[in-house]
């Protein structure tokens, strides 16, 4: 390393920049000492190297012999590169590693540090089921050899796999099923059903996707109401009849919809000339609002996708079906009403927890990911993690073109199919990242026409996935793909046996061509990086149109109303293609804005959580709840068996206490939704927010208290004690809030934002 | 009150942050008292001792308040938190105008924090030609309005001119860059808006010798009187920061299975001042233009008009200034309401996310029923703020018009410090329940 660069990566890293923060060399001078301890592992028995491993409590120790394990159990060395991020992993940072550096072999090894150094045992925290199990068994070899169990989570697991996952020394569990169980634990009755042990240490794969793009969704799990009278089927079937533009109105930034004073007659009309901002139609006017959503602003294979009579979201950063996640508040419902669909029960939140404060419970929390930069201030902000790049084993050769910009849809795509069919002609391996299903189906179709044969691969084929990945870099190949073949896929040049890797590597690699900017550069660079994986030969290249909904909804008042153009629609104009940059970073703000928000206002939540949950384990573990009984009423409890008493205390108690808490969760959403109304008083709403919060949860514990003594002498009037107590207990489902309305908490702005708004249009309306 | 900040100082996080805004508020003090290089002390406090005895009603009171009389000495931190303010003010203003900015301020976080970083830039240039302007004047003596040109403020030395010049615009342009970056500090890390804070640091400072000369020159019983008047005064601008009208607002986007919560807790509040200061601000500093053009056209025999304007809109003890005065501030709230308190965009708003006033009906009906409330509260905050800010010039005509200059006391002063009290006691109080969990816990 020059001294010139030297000096400025030092610069870099006072200036405390992201991805500069970590220093190497360090762990770099360690690599020739694990590579003397490699050789002498060589030559060691396979119990031997069992042995050895147990007894390892040194990186270097660690690194050899997880290496040795991995060559014999796999026969894949990891490269010294890997070793580094092995030793970043350990040491909690965030690893940077490119598409195809091994990323899970690492992770494997870094588990089995992490447990020799006391901090296990270890949750390999994965995206989804499908990668959770696939890991477990493909790394299950070298965990054998190393001496360590190993197990996984799926959503099929029963509770009793689970809880036999949960006790092994490294278990591989999707994100959304551990905090599943994490909240149904929260909900346990009897301390013998719990499923989780304490949370130790975690290793996030797809870390940036886990921690960012995740965690702007809180997890929550709900139970079913029966018995609810359905009023948004019928509003289901009022709201179709609109007419766009007329009845109803759709934001700029395409995230609200609002009936038009047409429609809000046109509706009055058809409920029976009602007037539905009465109070009493409050019900009514949810349903239709709801019913609007879901029919202006939801679109099928887009926003979800109609499977097997159900409807299932598709996540938008990733492409694939997010499973089990539901839209809140009836939204659901609205939807499948919308699809003609029988509705599925409504929940009630039972239980809420951040991405973040579900990962902030782990002791030890590390990930690995091949976009982390990007994403290094928010990791920094809400992990304090850092993040270190390792650099890729063999340099990086793809050649990234620059964005094509067309002005309409129609031009863009029949530029992307000439340039498709020619590229094909040669025999060039094709991957196409559209934006959404319906898009990936239309582009197929197209070039099904121009006589290129392609495979599809979008959420709703996601069972095809490994097939279709397997070949999509075979000679001649074209797939057509969502974000799906985005992440976590390894697209091997000559197919999955590599038996034309010389053909196609000569023809160039492969061909990444992205239809279409992504609502974040992460994602961008994730598609381009199935290109050029472990120094294969490779190309990238992003077709824009100024119609995609990217350009429309964040930077539709940027575009020149005359940029420069070329035959066929092809802009080249420098103020065209800053103002593509220029919305991608709108949309990264408005997500970072999100996110950030659902952490502020969570944080007051997750206290009251913590204090409720340690309430809870007390009335669980302890029999507070039968001696507060037995001292409010000595007389009715004296001819009462002890535990029995106890134990009907304890439901007691525990049925009433998640039934206020869920109570309590109602109100805050409540409360949330129009606190940003407050700011109209010159007062913080996030302070407003804590105001009503904080006074309605102290009075939570004497209400628990309240209504336990109430309940008891309900039952003592009713003389039921023989029978003991039964509480109804909801069936737990999952929804996901996956929408908010208000990206800030201040729409309206400061004051002084507000004058200055008013004096520009002013201005503006002059000129 | 007094009980919330004993239980934050047991709060061991909240008595850190407490006593880390009054380590930056000491700083900043010793800041503004601290002599510039090149400023003779002795000869700064001549002339401001001159200043207090003559009528001098000067050009850069207002200036000289929110620095706390730094402005006056020529202190390290003489141009205090003003370019900061101004230069956000302008950066705000630009946004307008220039394209790149707009966008920038779209791009959320990332984009508001560039902007940030130009108006720490801006800030420095500004502090630059201000404190050049200020040493200019120090110089030629129109600081003091050349009454005291006897007693130079900046003294010739053995050294070049230029060398003291040079070192006295760095010091005062780093000292800007210091405060600015304590506001901050107290922002990032300490209770309340640093900003805030250190303009309330600024007025607060002046109370004891402002106090001291009262005491002086009225006796102990006045005194005791107007401490009597200023309290009353305080506790009624209290009463009246904290009074409200809720507006409900109900939310119809969610079926929620039990709908248990009628929207009590969802409203938008209607402060019965819903300006805050800026009327009065605005009010005071376009009657700072009489006395302004008064001290250019200055003569030795004045002509009948010149009296006449310096008797009846220069002085602020005269019933026509007094009226003036507190027309222009009901003039002003109802102008600044009209602009910050928007009906339709409110309206919009509540309807693009589904709110809506019971009973009412989206769009246009709460637009012009917002209006309307609006109006209707307006009258009485505008006539409180004109009230409260007249105050003090009734009071002076009571007692002794000679000590009317930027009485510490006065309206704007004490509707600025219970402001940012108050703002600062809601955010401790806001953490502190925040925090109470942790005693909850053990």
């Amino acid at each position: 390393m020059g001294v010139s660069l030297r000096l400025k990566n030092t610069f870099r890293r006072i200036m405390e920049r992201p991805g500069t923060t970590v220093d190497l060399r360090p762990f770099s001078k360690l690599l020739p000492e694990i590579e003397d301890r490699g050789v002498e592992l060589r030559d060691v028995t396979d119990e031997e190297l069992t042995e050895a491993a147990g007894q390892a409590k040194d990186l270097v120790e660690i690194c050899a012999v997880g290496r040795e394990a991995a060559d014999r159990a796999l026969g894949e060395r990891a490269y010294d590169v890997q070793m580094l991020g092995v030793q970043c992993l350990i040491g909690k940072t965030v690893a940077e590693m490119a598409t195809g550096e091994g990323k899970t072999l690492v992770a494997a090894i870094a588990a089995y540090g992490h447990v020799q150094l006391g901090n296990g045992p270890v949750h390999v925290i994965t995206v989804n089921d499908y990668l959770a199990k696939r890991d477990a068994d493909w790394m299950r070899p070298v965990y054998d050899l190393l001496g360590l169990t190993v197990g996984y989570v799926t959503g099929a697991s029963t509770p009793e796999e689970r809880r036999d996952a949960y006790a092994k020394n490294v278990t591989y569990v999707s994100v959304s099923e551990a905090g599943f169980d994490f909240l149904r634990d929260q909900l346990i009755t009897d301390p013998e059903a719990r499923i989780q042990p304490e949370l130790t240490c975690a290793i996030v794969d797809e870390a940036d996707s886990i921690l960012i793009d995740e965690a702007r969704v809180p997890m929550v799990l709900a139970g079913m109401i029966p018995n609810e009278q359905d009023p948004v089927h019928s509003a289901a079937g009022l709201v179709k009849s609109l007419i766009p533009k007329r009845d109803y109105e759709i934001s700029e930034d395409g995230r609200s919809a609002n009936f038009t004073a047409k429609g809000l007659a046109k509706l009055e009309e058809e409920l029976g000339g009602i007037n539905l901002y009465d109070s009493e139609h409050i019900e009514q006017l949810s349903a239709v609002n709801v019913a609007l959503h879901a029919q202006a602003l939801l679109e099928r294979d887009v926003d979800y996708i109609v499977r097997n009579g159900k409807v299932e979201l598709i996540d938008e950063m990733r492409g694939r079906v997010a499973q089990r996640r539901r839209w809140p508040d009836g939204l659901h419902a609205a939807v499948e009403a919308k699809e003609g669909l029988s509705a599925s029960a409504e929940g009630e939140v039972l239980g809420t927890i951040t991405v973040q404060a579900f990962l902030g419970l782990y002791q030890t929390l590390c990930g690995m990911t091949a976009t982390a930069v990007h994403v290094g201030d928010e990791l920094r902000e809400y992990f304090s993690l850092e993040v270190a790049v390792i650099p890729p084993n063999t340099p990086c050769v793809r050649t990234d073109e620059e964005d094509k910009i067309y002005a309409t849809f129609a031009e863009r795509d029949e530029a992307l199919v000439e340039l498709i069919s020619s590229l094909h002609e040669d025999g060039r391996p094709v991957l196409i990242g559209t934006l959404d299903v319906s898009e990936s189906q239309r582009l197929a179709h197209q070039l099904r026409e121009a006589g290129v044969e392609c495979a599809v691969l979008n959420a709703k084929n996601d069972d095809e996935e490994a097939a279709i990945i397997a070949e999509a870099g075979k000679y001649g190949a074209v797939t057509v793909s969502t974000q799906m073949a985005g992440r976590g896929v390894d697209i091997r040049l000559g197919g999955s046996d590599q038996a034309d890797y010389d053909r196609v590597a000569e023809l160039g690699g492969l061909f990444v061509i992205g239809a279409g900017r992504h609502n974040s550069r992460r994602v961008d660079d994730q598609l381009r990086g199935r290109a050029g994986r472990q120094g294969d030969p490779g190309g990238s290249i992003f077709f824009v149109s100024l119609e995609d909904d990217l350009v429309r909804h964040h930077a539709s008042d940027a575009i020149p109303a005359w940029p420069k153009m070329k035959f066929g629609g092809l802009v080249e104009d420098e103020r065209v293609t800053a103002a593509v940059e220029h919305a991608q970073r709108v949309a990264e703000g408005v997500n970072h804005e999100i996110h950030r928000n659902t952490w502020r206002y969570s944080i007051v939540i997750e206290q009251q959580r913590k204090a409720l949950a340690e309430r809870r384990k007390r009335l669980l573990e302890t029999d507070v709840a039968g001696d507060l009984l037995r001292s409010t009423y000595p007389e009715t409890t004296e001819d009462l068996d002890d535990d029995e008493l106890n134990k009907m205390g304890r439901d007691i108690a525990l049925y009433h206490l998640d039934r206020l808490w869920a109570e309590h969760l109602a109100e805050l959403a409540e409360v949330r939704e129009g606190v940003h109304l407050r700011a109209l008083g010159r007062v913080d709403p996030l302070d407003e927010f804590h105001r009503s919060a904080v006074p309605a949860f102290n009075a939570l514990i004497p209400e628990i208290e309240k209504r336990t003594l109430e309940t008891f002498e309900e039952i003592d009037d009713a003389d039921g004690f023989e029978d003991g107590w039964e509480p109804e207990r909801a069936e737990l489902i999952r929804p996901s809030a996956t929408w908010t309305y208000l990206v800030n908490d201040n729409p309206f702005g400061s004051e002084l934002d507000r004058l200055v708004s008013i004096v520009g249009k002013s201005l503006k309306s002059r000129r | 009150m007094l009980s919330a900040f004993l239980s934050a100082f047991k709060t061991p996080d909240l008595r850190k942050k407490i006593l880390f805004t009054l380590g930056i508020i000491a700083i900043y003090r010793f800041g503004a008292t601290l002599p510039s290089p090149g400023v003779a002390y002795g000869n700064v406090q001549q002339c401001i001792a001159v200043m207090q005895e003559g009528d001098t009603n000067g050009v850069f009171t207002l200036l000289n308040l929110f620095s706390g009389g730094a402005l006056m000495s020529l202190s390290v931190f003489a141009l205090g938190i003003m370019p900061y303010i101004t230069a956000s003010i302008i950066l705000q203003l630009l946004t307008v105008v220039i394209p790149r900015l707009e966008q920038l301020r779209k791009e959320g976080q990332a984009g508001q924090a560039k902007i940030t970083q130009y108006t720490r830039y801006l800030t420095l240039g500004l502090a630059i030609l201000q404190s050049s302007a200020f040493v200019a004047l120090a110089r030629s003596g129109q600081l003091f309005q050349n009454q005291c040109d006897d007693y130079p403020i900046v003294p010739e030395t053995s050294l070049p001119t230029w060398v003291t010049l040079t070192a006295l615009v760095t010091t005062m342009t780093a000292g800007t860059g210091v405060v600015m970056w304590l506001g901050e500090l107290v922002t990032d890390r300490g209770v309340g808006n640093g900003m805030s804070v250190l303009i309330f640091t600024s007025i607060a400072a002046r109370l004891p010798s402002e106090g001291w000369t009262i005491l002086k020159n009225q006796g102990a019983w006045g005194f005791a009187g107007i401490i009597a008047v200023v309290l009353v005064v305080i506790a009624l601008v209290v009463y009246i920061e904290q009074a409200q009208r809720r507006i409900p607002v109900q939310y119809a986007k969610r079926m929620v299975g039990r709908r248990m919560y009628g929207g009590t807790s969802t409203y938008i509040p209607m402060k019965v001042n819903q300006a805050g200061v800026i009327p009065v601000i605005f009010a005071s500093s376009l009657l700072y233009i009489p006395r302004l053009v008064l001290d250019f056209l200055r003569s030795d025999n004045p002509s009948s008009t010149y009296i006449f304007v310096e008797k009846y809109f220069a002085d602020p003890t005269s019933w026509s200034y007094i009226t003036l005065y507190g027309l222009l501030i009901i003039f002003f709230t109802y102008f600044y309401v009209s602009i910050t308190f928007n009906p339709t965009e409110i309206a919009d708003n509540m309807k693009k996310y589904g709110g809506f006033v019971p009973g009412i009906r989206p769009g246009k009906p709460t637009a012009d029923y917002l209006g309307f409330i609006s109006s209707r509260i307006t009258a009485p905050g505008s006539l409180y703020l004109a009230a409260i800010a007249v105050l003090p010039n009734l009071f002076f005509i009571a007692l002794d018009s000679q000590q009317y200059q930027n009485f510490p006391f006065g309206g704007t002063a004490v509707l600025i410090m219970v402001g940012v009290g108050l703002e600062t006691v809601k955010q401790i109080e806001s953490q502190l329940m925040q925090r109470s969990y942790e005693g909850f816990l053990r």
